[in-house]
């Protein structure tokens, strides 16, 4: 890249000095000659790279415990993009939000620049040397004080040989084993899992399910592993008539409560008596049902409906996430269930378990080890990939007990809340730094590699260990005399032949060092069950589908990134009924204050459909005190209202294990949200079919779509445009002037091609991470940080977080619009239809004649065009917009000397060399991924052929782990986009406008409960 | 607007837009001019043979400047030719060694960007070649900091143009087409215009797709 030489603000490794030309992607917009640039070239080139080009190279994401198989994009030395590995058993190419995330972990600007040392009340940078000097110091310490034993390491729970690796080296100083943590596990349902099959997570296939059934087990967001399960779940769903029905159980509906066709709204606590009735109902005992319908305020008649369902369908598979005390319990009799209905072995597949979570340890873990720290017991403290301070709760105590910790080493990357506690950091480097493996499926390794030079003067902590040891008399030789982690992986790789072999793809047979089980500590149940502590309502905390417990809170896409469910970025809210806010005269945005024994939060209400009447919900994952720039001071962390209370089996945190007084506060501040209406209005956005409808012929395409005197064409995407009609010779005059390019016959070639799009809504699950995939591929600013705001005076700011998005200047070319059908009175039975909305390429644009400066037009190849450098900003184009896709640059987002700067050093490293960034004062829209599109043609050519049918797909089509985008050419009938674009299912939204739109949906199909009355 | 007023003004409308016409037509035929002489000619008056910076700018500044009406010529940085940090001759290395283009910008025939030499590059001859030449000294000098040399950019579209060199070397496109003769230049300068005008006319008269998506993206 070309800089200044006045602007290398961060250490850049030498040989990975890269030179740009015509690709630069340098943050500045503007004319050639305002300022000199250095063209910088390698000192020595690398082999096997060519600058401007690409290479991929296949690794292991870390953002959860999963470890689903990743390609990176490394341009010039750098990472830009992620996405999913086709190769990998897990993830078969798809990758979510959180995954896409990681880039944005890797270039984070409050990363620490290299170790730092306590001293006084901050910390302070200090050199390797020195720190690996106080390190070695304190292991003496401990271990000639005898006190090693009671020291104590919590890691990430991760999947691969790392943790036994960690557990030798910790033996090698005398210490015990390490403490797995993942706060964001469902505990309960691995530790049913492993009483019930042995295993901690089998697989799941909802392709062989007949009806679905979840209490509480949130399976397209934090239960379990996200990606195959959603993978899964798509296929299922996209055998249409034959879909497996799935029935939600529980007080609030989660992503995948909305995916739902049926929603049964329990009380939260009830969950068991209605798990236990279930399981007697498909035993033959249906006499419980309605007891456990009383217990839980849900209808009865419906519950026993849903038994008699249930004792039908074979296989019905029937799945547990609830959070509450008796979370272990409900999970038993799903499983108990499973097995009665013949899931196990057909959709359970526990002969074939995700193998990742084997591993993790419980909440009780956590907490026994808080009571020997706060016993004065344990010396020496470590800390890796886990922030524990921010993600118990506050009654736990976790950092006042770190004060009775003699000497705490971090060895986190970030700022976080624990780190800051510790005496001494030695930052880690980021698993896109690494060397690693990964046991996805028993008998097959992911292995994970570097797939750049560190940003950071950080250090992989393996190879700190390994260091360590290699200095130590007792633990010198305990590991194969490997110096560095890479050879330690590779020699159980069988050389670095084979490791190199396996990269190849990243995935290998074989597997991983398995250390012996960890002792789990003893759960301890709550004092108090949920039914009789204190409030008016109960109180339901769940971690955020995007920000987890708050490990994305630093990650600006996923601020910004509007949550799946309530469509509200960079702000905590509390879920509250419509009707509940009726009584308390609350509106959206009114403060609400949450009280409980232990403590209260204040934070805007957002009445939600649902929620049960007598729950408040909210989110996990925000309320950071530290953290970096983006997480700190964002939202409010609900976790301070939770008692530090137990799942009496699992030793899981109860989530949902207290009740809470609900009060109006005084305060408003209006919702961050991306939502124009939760309704619609009639419009027919996102449509949706009965399966018996699928069987009654073509299906109509609306009215008054044919042009007054042109003879109707086929359905298909743009096809029928005026534009590329005309060319085609419908309108022609014989003796008009040359059609150019327009003309399919023009030298070109360019009209022959219709580049367009579908999107199953069947697919569709409303996940959002076509959303961040689109902001790594396009270099989407992320507008809501608290410093982007407006002024409101020449030297006051609107600093409320998200303030852009108040007033609607979010940028986002592609968004997940959620609409409610039903449920207008404020009952549990709606319907939730999800349909991602882009720019719609229209064939017959609103935006194209309305711009007097031609910054937007028609591409012979059906590409709605938007020209950055013609654009002078009228905005005419987005008020014409029926799609409202069009976004509007109103600040310099891409200038560094700006407040409103969107990537600060070293953020900007991952932006997309091929992708213009956007100046101040210019529109911008998606673009079908045309850089894609050219790259394909630029390669096509130089091998001297024609552009393969399915040979590329845009960004959001990439990473869909539903499957649902497909992108292609419409007028070739070799690529799959031609024949979904005449599905039966198949249309337009706004077709009436005329627009013809490139961009064709498939209507979503819903699975009415049996009796229930059709609607549609 | 009162009558008189409006009498008062017609006339001086009407001499605004005569005014107007005619200073874009003589910007359009000044352009229209400059872009010939490129076309049809190999090198035209700014080529520089003296390697004095402030020489270079004296000339360059006193061109006549084109109208800031000009087609997309008013930020053309026509004849630009810095200092740089190690005075590198392509006459030597081009005519005198008969070394290819594509020896040290190694990527132009397959990568979007062309690619500049690695100091190792240089340094696989200049360890023993001409190794006390004051120049070849700079150079040696970097290599021994470890440092890259800082040239100074001549040639840049910008950010907003995609400009891939690989499709353009392997249609032909001799890279003097666009670059001049390189090879003939004790210091290198911006032969052409590089302004959207000047790739479009080419586009044209060759047949190339010329639609706006093909550049701009």
């Amino acid at each position: 890249m070309s800089t200044d030489p006045g602007s290398a603000g961060v250490k850049r490794r030498d040989f990975l000095k890269v030179l740009g030309a015509t690709t630069a992607a340098g943050a500045a917009v503007g004319c050639t000659s305002d300022r000199v640039e250095k063209l910088i070239p390698y000192l020595v080139s690398p082999d096997n790279t060519t600058p401007g080009v690409s290479n991929y190279y296949a690794t292991v994401c870390r953002e959860c415990a999963a470890g689903c198989g990743v390609i990176a994009e490394v341009r010039d030395g750098r990472a830009i993009k992620l996405e999913g590995n086709p190769e990998h058993p897990l993830s078969r190419g798809a990758l979510c939000a959180k995954g896409q995330s990681a880039l944005q972990g890797l270039y984070n600007p409050d990363r620490y620049r290299g170790p730092m040392v306590r001293q006084g009340n901050g910390l302070v940078p200090t050199t390797w040397e020195n720190a690996l000097q106080l390190l070695g110091a304190q292991l003496a310490r401990a271990r000639s004080g005898g006190a090693a034993a009671n020291a104590a390491f919590i890691n990430q729970a991760e999947s691969g040989s790392f943790p036994a690796f960690l557990d030798q080296w910790l033996a090698a100083f005398g210490m015990p084993a390490h403490i797995a943590y993942d706060a964001d596990a469902t505990h309960a349902a691995m530790e049913a899992n492993r009483q019930t099959y042995g295993v901690a997570w089998p697989r799941l296939d909802f392709t062989a399910a007949r009806l679905i059934v979840s209490i509480g087990a949130d399976f397209l967001e934090t239960w379990g592993a996200s990606v195959p399960q959603q993978l899964s779940f798509a296929d299922a769903r996209a055998k249409l008539a034959d879909a497996p029905r799935l029935v939600y159980i529980g007080a609030r509906r989660s992503l995948t409560g909305l995916n739902a066709d049926e929603w049964i709204a329990v009380r939260p606590g009830s969950e068991l008596a209605i798990a236990n009735a279930l399981r007697d109902a498909v035993g033959g005992n249906m006499g419980t049902l309605d007891q456990a319908a009383e217990a839980a305020g849900a209808d009865a008649a419906q519950l026993r409906r849903l038994a008699a369902e249930l004792a039908a369908a074979r296989p019905a598979v029937v799945l547990a996430g609830t959070t509450g005390a008796d979370a272990t319990d409900v999970a038993l009799a799903a499983n108990a269930i499973n097995a009665a209905t013949g899931a196990v072995g057909t959709a359970v597949l526990p002969a074939e378990p995700i193998a990742s979570f084997e591993r993790t340890a419980a909440y009780a873990d956590i907490r026994a080890l808080v009571a020997r720290m706060n016993a004065g017991s344990v010396p020496l403290l470590f800390v890796r990939g886990a922030n524990p301070a921010f993600t118990t709760p506050a009654s736990l105590g976790f950092a006042q007990a770190m004060a009775k910790v003699p000497y705490k080493v971090s060895f986190s990357s970030y700022p976080d809340e624990t780190t800051e506690l510790c005496d001494l950091v030695l930052p880690d480097h980021h698993a896109l730094e690494s060397w690693g493996d990964s046991q996805p499926l028993p008998g097959v390794v992911g292995y994970q590699q570097p797939v750049m030079a560190p940003v950071f003067n950080t250090r992989a902590t393996a190879d700190v260990l390994l260091g360590v040891a290699s200095t130590d008399e007792q633990a010198r030789g305990r590991f194969g005399g490997a110096t560095n982690y890479r050879e330690w992986i590779a020699a159980r790789a069988g050389g670095p032949r084979a490791l190199a072999d396996a990269l190849v793809t990243g995935v290998a047979d074989g597997t991983v060092l398995q250390g012996p089980a960890p002792t789990r500590a003893a759960p301890v149940p709550p004092s108090t069950p949920i039914q009789q502590t204190e409030g008016d309502y109960y109180l339901v905390v769940y971690p955020s589908p995007l920000l987890g417990t708050g490990a994305g809170g630093n990650k600006p896409w996923l601020q910004e990134l509007a949550d799946p469910v309530t469509k509200i970025s960079w702000q905590s809210w509390v879920e509250i009924h419509p009707l509940t806010a009726r009584e308390l005269g609350v509106q959206a945005g009114d403060h609400l204050t949450v009280r409980t024994p232990t403590g209260s939060i204040t934070a805007p209400a957002y009445p939600y459909l649902g929620v049960r009447r007598d729950t408040v919900a909210i989110a996990l994952g925000r309320g950071h005190t530290a953290y970096g720039r983006y997480a700190k001071g964002v939202g409010v962390n609900p976790l301070v209202l939770l008692a530090s209370a137990e799942d009496a089996r699992s030793g899981a945190l109860a989530l949902a294990s207290t009740k809470a007084q609900v009060t109006k506060a005084a305060e408003h501040s209006p919702l961050v949200t991306t939502e124009g209406s939760a309704r619609q209005h009639g419009r027919g956005i996102a449509q949706a079919m009965l399966p018996a409808e699928l069987d009654a012929g073509p299906v109509e395409h609306g009215e008054g779509h044919d042009i007054p005197g042109m003879p109707p064409l086929e359905f298909g995407p743009g096809l029928r445009s005026p534009v590329a009609a005309d060319a085609q010779g419908v309108y022609a005059d014989s003796g008009s002037k040359d059609k150019g390019m327009y003309d399919p016959e023009h030298w070109s070639g360019m009209a022959k091609r219709r580049w367009a799009m579908t999107i199953d809504l069947a697919r569709c699950t409303g996940c959002s991470a076509c959303v961040v995939a689109c902001y790594a591929e396009n270099n989407l600013p992320t507008v809501g940080a608290p410093w982007q705001g407006r002024a409101t005076s020449p030297v006051t700011w609107d600093e409320r977080p998200g303030a852009n998005i108040l007033k609607g200047r979010e940028m986002t070319w592609i968004r997940l619009e959620r609409y409610f059908e039903g449920g207008e009175d404020g009952s549990s039975d709606f319907e939730t239809r999800f349909v991602p909305m882009l720019c719609q390429h229209c064939g017959n644009a609103p935006c194209e004649p309305v711009c007097p400066v031609y910054a937007t037009y028609h591409s012979p190849d059906g590409l709605n065009v938007q020209v950055y450098n013609r654009c002078v900003g009228t905005r005419y184009c987005s008020n014409n917009c029926p799609y409202k896709v069009r976004y509007f640059n109103w600040f310099g987002y891409g200038e560094p000397d700006r407040r409103q700067y969107a990537w600060p050093e070293p953020l900007n490293w991952q932006l997309n060399p091929d992708v213009t960034v956007r100046g101040k004062g210019v529109m911008e829209k998606c673009t079908f991924c045309v850089q894609r599109i050219r790259e394909a043609e630029h390669r096509a050519r130089l091998e001297g052929r024609a552009v393969r049918a399915d040979e590329f797909t845009t960004a959001c089509a990439q990473a869909c782990p539903s499957r649902a985008i497909t992108f292609g050419d419409a007028a070739d009938a070799s690529w799959s986009v031609a024949q979904l674009a005449v599905d039966r299912r198949a249309y337009h939204v706004f077709e009436e406008l005329n627009t013809y739109t490139a961009v064709v949906y498939l209507k979503k199909v819903i699975h009415p409960a049996p009796a229930a009355p059709a609607q549609a | 607007m009162t009558k008189r007023r409006k009498w008062a003004a017609i006339p001086g409308l009407a001499l605004i837009a005569v005014t107007a016409t005619v200073l874009s037509a003589y910007g359009g035929a000044q352009a229209g001019a400059a872009a010939q002489a490129q076309a049809g000619q190999p090198a035209p008056s700014p080529a520089p043979t003296t390697t004095d910076t402030a020489a270079l700018r004296a000339q360059r500044d006193t061109q006549p400047a084109e109208g800031p009406w000009a087609y997309s010529a008013g930020s053309s940085d026509q004849g630009y030719s810095p200092e740089q940090p190690i005075a590198f001759p392509h006459p030597q290395h081009v005519q005198s060694l008969q070394m290819n283009c594509l020896y040290c910008h190694y990527s132009a025939n397959k990568s979007p960007d062309p690619g500049m030499p690695a100091v190792s590059t240089c340094m696989g001859c200049h360890t023993i070649v001409a190794a006390q030449k004051p120049e070849i000294q700079k150079l040696q000098q970097f290599w021994r900091d470890s440092t890259p040399i800082p040239w100074v950019r001549i040639h840049k579209v910008p950010d907003y143009v995609q400009f891939p060199h690989m499709r353009h070397v392997n249609a032909g496109v001799t890279c003097q087409t666009c670059h001049g003769e390189v090879q003939k230049m004790p210091r290198v300068y911006q032969y052409s215009a590089l302004n959207m005008g000047w790739c479009v006319n080419c586009h044209v008269e060759r047949k190339v797709r010329y639609d706006c998506s093909t550049c701009h993206m």
